[in-house]
């Protein structure tokens, strides 16, 4: 049995409105770190505010340790969240802030002091405990909040886009942070948020989410990789994957994908898949990694065509190419022709057949 | 901030020293006045501080008498003959403000006998208009009960309705929304005056006519607007999150209300109690419709000033009673209503 169960889970504002989330089917097991991963209003926030329970259910279960929390106050519920605004109460100091929980659980005085001051030391705020939130900087308010859901030791952490108001550099070292505390406190964390690289340092599991469905579960690795909807491949990585309409087409020595700007010969463990689509368009999807730039003409298989770069963006490890194919921009990542100039014309193939297709009607990767 | 021009400077202090004078001046003029006998406020011109003792002349007379001279800024002038001790208490008290008992008065007058005519500086009581004011003007002293329990009970009824008005606007939406927005306003168009009549009718049906509460309710009704109004826009600006929050680590919405969002909102609630408590402790006109027996302070000075031509400085105190209470709140209250939480060391 999983730690916590949603089963078909659904929302709905208004009575006949839209499905904001529509039947969510997941499992999680003790221990877990999960990032639900998605555009803003594809339901991520909303799935976890119906876990904690502030938010109404319109349909379907919601079970922590096979016991059905739908129906219990937020409180009932054993769960901590973690707020995007951090939820730090500005009239309290932070002692006051870590012990209001504890303080509605009645607990002794003594042992309130000594749970904060075990959760400040957790997150490194014990010499801010006499300040008012207004005293402190982001980060340090983001601390509080941590300390102040890890001080009632819940079955469930949620944490709701809880970096996005930090800037880029402390939002690099607090997830780092929350990573270690959620090994070091062993618990099992529903993490939301629409930044990918956030996720993919994070998750055990990334739960992809677009308007309310959920488009692929799977580890940051097999998500990049293998992804299974033509939005997990466009959603994730940066910049996103780069796709063309083409129509496949059988010759003699086999498929070939035929797009506007070029003709790929389909590699060879994708055939017996895109078979049946011969004579039909499908989506073509490749990542900008796997796009190979030449600066001599090649005529090898993996040959795409002859094109010129327009822009080039140097990123310091890498370079990213900007040129178009077919009339569809196409962002390139190469770390072999980083000096290249705009206007230079080069020659591009694709490396190792890393190529992804996708059909067009229900989005779902043919493989 | 940009800095002002010369020209921009100088309006604004002339406009600020206008502001300033319309409010002090009387003030000042009505302290002052508070605290003068009779003798100085008949002066001319009148000294801005009144003179905390008396200093008059006294001569005996054949007859066994002393007459008494006072120098009222044109020379010493003959102003009264008697030797009868109550006579003297009685004209020292009225005239100058001097409490002390007749006797001791003809004891010290007695030297003159002696010593031929000599000068006697005499204290005054500084506080001999106040006490007055409350000798003169009977109600007073259950007038500033009054008074005070209105306040209270306005307080309280329009912080109450209005406050909990204001969280549902802020939180919640329900048909008719904007519109009973607006209409809160447009209670507050009506001047009180104008509701009175109709609201003494009420009152009198309900039984509430010459009561307090029945004040404190006519107080209430705009100010129920107001605090609506106030506490909407502060409840709007208190993220939600901060309640979840509340919720989610272990309170109801009870615990939640009393614990975050009200001391969060104190700022507006302690403006809008200034509001309640200014209307109800400044207000005449209704008090005057609405009271019989139980007047409030305001109206009891309203009264006295209006009656007692000729002893204008037992008013002035009066005022002054009046004055002091609401200062004394408003100042309270405003270190609150400034408040940043945080910024400010408790």
């Amino acid at each position: 049995m999983s730690y916590l169960v949603l089963k078909d889970l659904e929302k709905r504002y208004t009575k006949d409105g839209n499905l904001i989330v529509n039947k969510m089917n997941l499992s999680i097991e003790k221990g877990e770190f999960i990032v639900f991963l998605g555009p803003s209003g594809c339901g991520k926030t909303t799935t976890i505010r119906m876990i904690s329970g502030l938010e109404d259910v319109s349909g379907g279960e919601i079970l922590i340790e096979g016991e059905n929390i739908l129906g219990k106050k937020p409180k009932d519920r054993g769960v901590s969240m973690i707020f995007q605004s951090y939820a730090v109460w500005p009239h309290m100091t932070v002692f006051e802030n870590i012990a209001y929980p504890l303080k509605l659980q009645k607990l002794p005085k003594a042992e309130i002091k000594e749970r904060v001051h075990a959760a400040a030391e957790a997150s490194d705020i014990t010499a801010l405990l006499d300040r008012y939130p207004a005293q402190m900087s982001g980060g340090q308010r983001q601390r509080v909040a941590v300390a102040r859901a890890i001080v009632i030791k819940p079955k469930l952490f949620l944490m709701d886009e809880p970096l996005s108001n930090l800037d880029a550099k402390l939002r690099v070292s607090m997830r780092t942070e929350l990573k270690n505390i959620h090994t070091r406190e062993n618990s099992t964390s529903i993490f939301v948020t629409h930044d990918q690289s956030e996720a993919m340092s994070l998750a055990d599991r990334i739960v992809v989410m677009n308007k309310g469905i959920i488009e692929q579960i799977g580890t940051p690795m097999e998500v990049y990789q293998d992804s299974a909807t033509k939005f997990v491949a466009s959603f994730i990585g940066t910049p996103p994957t780069n796709f063309y309409e083409v129509k496949i087409e059988k010759r003699e020595d086999g498929l070939y994908a035929i797009a506007t700007g070029f003709e790929y010969k389909v590699p060879d463990r994708l055939v017996p898949a895109l078979l049946p689509y011969t004579n039909k368009k499908v989506d073509l999807g490749v990542r900008p990694e796997f796009v190979g730039v030449s600066l001599e003409k090649t005529h090898s298989l993996d040959h795409l065509c002859e094109s010129v770069i327009q822009f080039v963006e140097p990123q310091g490890t890498h370079a990213i190419l900007i040129t178009d194919i077919g009339g569809v921009e196409t962002k390139i990542m190469t770390i072999d022709h980083m000096e290249i100039r705009p206007n230079t014309k080069v020659s591009l193939f694709m490396k190792n057949g890393n190529v992804m297709f996708f059909d067009i009607e229900t989005t779902q990767r043919i493989k | 901030m940009n800095r002002l021009n010369l020209i921009q400077k100088t309006v604004m202090s002339l406009i600020l020293s206008a502001m300033v004078i319309t409010v002090v001046v009387p003030i000042i003029f009505f302290l002052s006045v508070s605290f003068s006998n009779d003798f100085e406020m008949n002066q001319f011109p009148k000294n801005l501080i009144p003179s905390t003792s008396v200093t008059v002349k006294v001569a005996p007379t054949e007859q066994g008498l002393y007459e008494i001279f006072y120098n009222n800024g044109e020379g010493y002038r003959s102003i009264i003959t008697t030797a009868n001790p109550i006579k003297l208490e009685t004209f020292f008290n009225r005239q100058f403000a001097v409490t002390i008992p007749g006797e001791q008065l003809v004891e010290q007058f007695s030297k003159t006998k002696e010593n031929g005519p000599m000068e006697f500086k005499l204290k005054k009581d500084m506080f001999y208009n106040f006490k007055q004011f409350f000798t003169i003007a009977t109600k007073a002293k259950s007038a500033l009960v009054n008074s005070i329990l209105v306040s209270i009970y306005t307080i309280i009824i329009s912080l109450t309705i209005g406050s909990l008005a204001g969280y549902a606007m802020a939180r919640y939406n329900f048909k008719f929304k904007e519109t009973i927005n607006v209409t809160l306003l447009i209670v507050r168009m009506f001047p009180v005056v104008g509701i009175s009549i109709p609201m003494a009718i009420l009152l009198i049906n309900f039984g509430l006519f010459d009561t307090l509460l029945g004040l404190a309710i006519l107080y209430s009704i705009p100010n129920i607007a107001l605090t609506a109004w106030i506490t909407s826009s502060i409840f709007v600006g208190i993220n939600k999150e901060l309640e979840e929050a509340s919720f989610i680590f272990g309170a109801n919405s009870f615990h939640t209300f009393m614990k975050i969002t009200l001391p969060l909102a104190f700022p507006a609630l302690a403006a809008s109690s200034m509001y309640a408590f200014l209307t109800a402790w400044n207000d005449t006109i209704s008090a005057l419709i609405l009271t019989n027996q139980n007047q409030t302070l305001a109206l009891v000075v309203y009264k006295a000033i209006g009656t007692s031509s000729s002893s204008i400085q037992y008013a002035a105190a009066g005022s002054l009673i009046l004055i002091i209470p609401a200062l004394v709140f408003t100042f309270i209250v405003r270190k609150y209503v400034n408040q940043m939480w945080g910024g400010v060391e408790v």
